[in-house]
């Protein structure tokens, strides 16, 4: 497998806090590779720094051959990465089909598609994660599910070749997250996607991710497999916890 | 080669590798003829039956022809701008300098007019992109009282209090009252055309990112919006679209002073209509600059010098009790809250 992305020697600082800390790792293509760490630990700056949302101090960000470092995130998001936020940042006074149908305008240059065309698309993602039905709906109005769900559209419609999902499964009840599980699984599979998968709830990155890298006050604590990293002493120090599968 | 082709309900236009539709359907223009028809037939009304309300008309058109640029400048940067007042300035005062000077035609003083509004906005759009919150109500709302210092310091060239006079006015018929019917039409026209494109702008995929721009920020970048590049080009845009009615006001009444369209008056009446209409409707800005124009015109005949009180006092009233945040558009869209296309808001 060839790595779709490589980060080198990443660091970043909030004055005298070092969020990330000389952090370097690999994603390959069409991979489901597990973040996780504790909470504070720098997952969600590492996220922002690969999307370009925020700059970093110091190392390399290399995304299909193309050193990124100092691209801005629109033009990150244009070249194929896209994201979801943790808490859901929704287009409060746009429709369902209004926000995905500005990720299908603004997120590529498309030939010959007109902006009535544009809407046509929209609703196809709309439709693959479960809201046709909620299509002319504010956003503001729909429900913490189907606000992932619309996020979840909204970046497959940019027509990444990255995907970086934050915390999927906050806030969904057991069902909702069975679901949401799914359609991330059917969306790399239909989309051919490679997903960096920031999570907390360990059975689901056991089961999806292919491998996982852990991070503690944002170094590296672990890389390897789900069976390698979880039965990783130094994660099960700083993050797990001895009891861990009772809860996961 | 532009490729033009008809569809049952479009016409589909392609050129390279671009492809725009126009919808052709009767149901998408049908209630824009009844309107306009109505608009156009107001003027003659006035004329034959209460000549005075053409100059209440005049004066409505102008606040709208501010008012709905200023609602695309909002959706667009995602910030009111409180001195729009700044580029009418800018226009007018252009057109009135070329036209007592060196003599030139209102033809000719338009599209120098909008050259320098749209100068004046480049010059200051980097506010756009750096100045948020209050930082960015205070620097624009500096900016037309700083050309009202300017006007006084320098009134060797624009002659302070008393104003620029001498412009060559748009109608010269032999009769004042057509000359006031031609200028009641000619506005109405401009704020149609102003409409139109502000409508369509916004109904557009550029002006579907611009909403983006006014909800979120940081996900609009997320997506793949280039904020900064549609900020300034709407900035800019709307700013000189500003300056058309600057020229109007220069060429229509013959005079401009600054001491009347740059202080905060003025600009308030604008934002109220602005705010009455609908923040960030065009189409409320219409209702909003017809609605407070007569409103003003009522009270004066009416009710004498209390006027001056009872005006601010009833749009007050409005303000808080008319649907939050969406003026006399949230009428309309009480019954019709769930619209097709894209409802664009202020941030609060």
């Amino acid at each position: 497998m060839s790595e779709i992305m490589i980060v080198k020697n990443l660091t970043k600082r909030f004055g005298g806090l070092v969020a990330v800390d000389n952090l370097s790792f690999s994603i390959y293509k069409g991979e489901t590779l597990g973040f996780i760490g504790p909470n504070g630990a720098g997952k969600s700056t590492v996220v922002n720094l690969l999307s370009g949302y925020l700059m970093p101090d110091s190392g390399q960000i290399i995304f299909d051959g193309v050193d990124i470092t100092k691209k801005k995130a629109h033009e990150r998001a244009r070249m194929g990465i896209a994201r979801t936020y943790q808490i859901p940042r929704p287009f409060p006074e746009l429709s369902a089909l209004n926000s995905v149908m500005a990720a299908v305008v603004a997120g590529k240059d498309r030939k010959n598609q007109s902006f009535e065309d544009a809407g046509g698309e929209a609703t196809h993602y709309l439709e693959f994660v479960g809201l046709f039905g909620k299509r002319n709906i504010l956003a503001k109005d729909l429900t913490f599910y189907e606000l992932r769900m619309l996020e979840m559209a909204r970046a497959l419609a940019t027509t990444p070749k990255l995907l970086f999902l934050d915390e999927v499964m906050a806030g969904l009840n057991p069902g909702e997250a069975t679901r949401a599980v799914d359609l991330v699984v059917r969306a790399k599979e239909q989309f051919n996607l490679t997903v960096f998968w920031i999570e907390h709830v360990m059975a689901v990155l056991i089961e999806a991710a292919d491998r996982i890298i852990a991070i503690h006050y944002g170094q590296k604590l672990a890389e390897g497999t789900p069976e390698e990293v979880v039965n990783n002493d130094a994660v099960i120090e700083a993050y797990l916890g001895k009891g861990w599968k009772k809860y996961a | 080669m532009v490729d033009i082709e008809l569809k049952r309900d479009r016409i589909c236009i392609r050129y390279k590798n671009k492809k725009w539709d126009w919808m052709i359907e009767p149901r998408y223009w049908r209630n824009s003829i009844l309107w306009t028809t109505a608009l156009m037939l107001f003027p003659l009304f006035s004329y034959f039956f209460y000549p005075t309300l053409i100059n209440t008309l005049i004066t409505a058109n102008i606040y709208t022809c501010i008012a709905i640029p200023l609602a695309v400048m909002t959706v667009g940067t995602g910030r009111i701008n409180f001195g729009p007042n700044f580029y009418l300035g800018v226009g007018a005062y252009t057109a009135a300098l070329l036209s007592i000077h060196l003599g030139m035609h209102p033809a000719l003083t338009l599209p120098c007019a909008l050259l320098m509004t749209a100068f004046a906005a480049i010059v200051f759009s980097p506010l756009v992109v750096m100045a948020r919150g209050l930082y960015y109500v205070l620097l624009s709302l500096l900016l037309p009282l700083v050309l009202l210092e300017l006007s006084m310091i320098y009134s060797n060239i624009f002659k302070g209090d008393v104003g620029l006079f001498g412009i060559e006015q748009l109608f010269r018929f032999e009769s004042s009252s057509i000359n006031f019917l031609a200028a009641a039409y000619f506005s109405s026209v401009i704020m149609l055309i102003l409409l139109t494109i502000a409508n369509k702008v916004l109904k557009s995929r550029y002006g579907l990112i611009m909403s983006t721009i006014n909800d979120d920020e940081d996900v609009a970048r997320s997506i793949g919006v280039n904020i900064d590049k549609v900020k300034i080009i709407t900035f800019v845009g709307s700013a000189t679209a500003i300056g058309v009615t600057g020229w109007f006001i220069a060429h229509y009444f013959g005079t401009f002073a600054g001491i009347t369209y740059l202080p905060l008056t003025f600009m308030l009446k604008v934002l109220l209509v602005f705010l009455i209409g609908g923040r960030a409707q065009v189409f409320g800005c219409v209702a909003g600059g017809y609605f407070v124009s007569f409103l003003e015109m009522i009270l004066i005949r009416t009710t004498g010098e209390i006027s001056a009180v009872l005006f601010p006092v009833i749009l007050l009233i409005l303000l808080f009790t008319l649907p939050r945040g969406e003026g006399l558009f949230g009428l309309y869209r009480k019954r019709r809250y769930r619209e097709y296309m894209a409802q664009v808001h202020v941030r609060r």
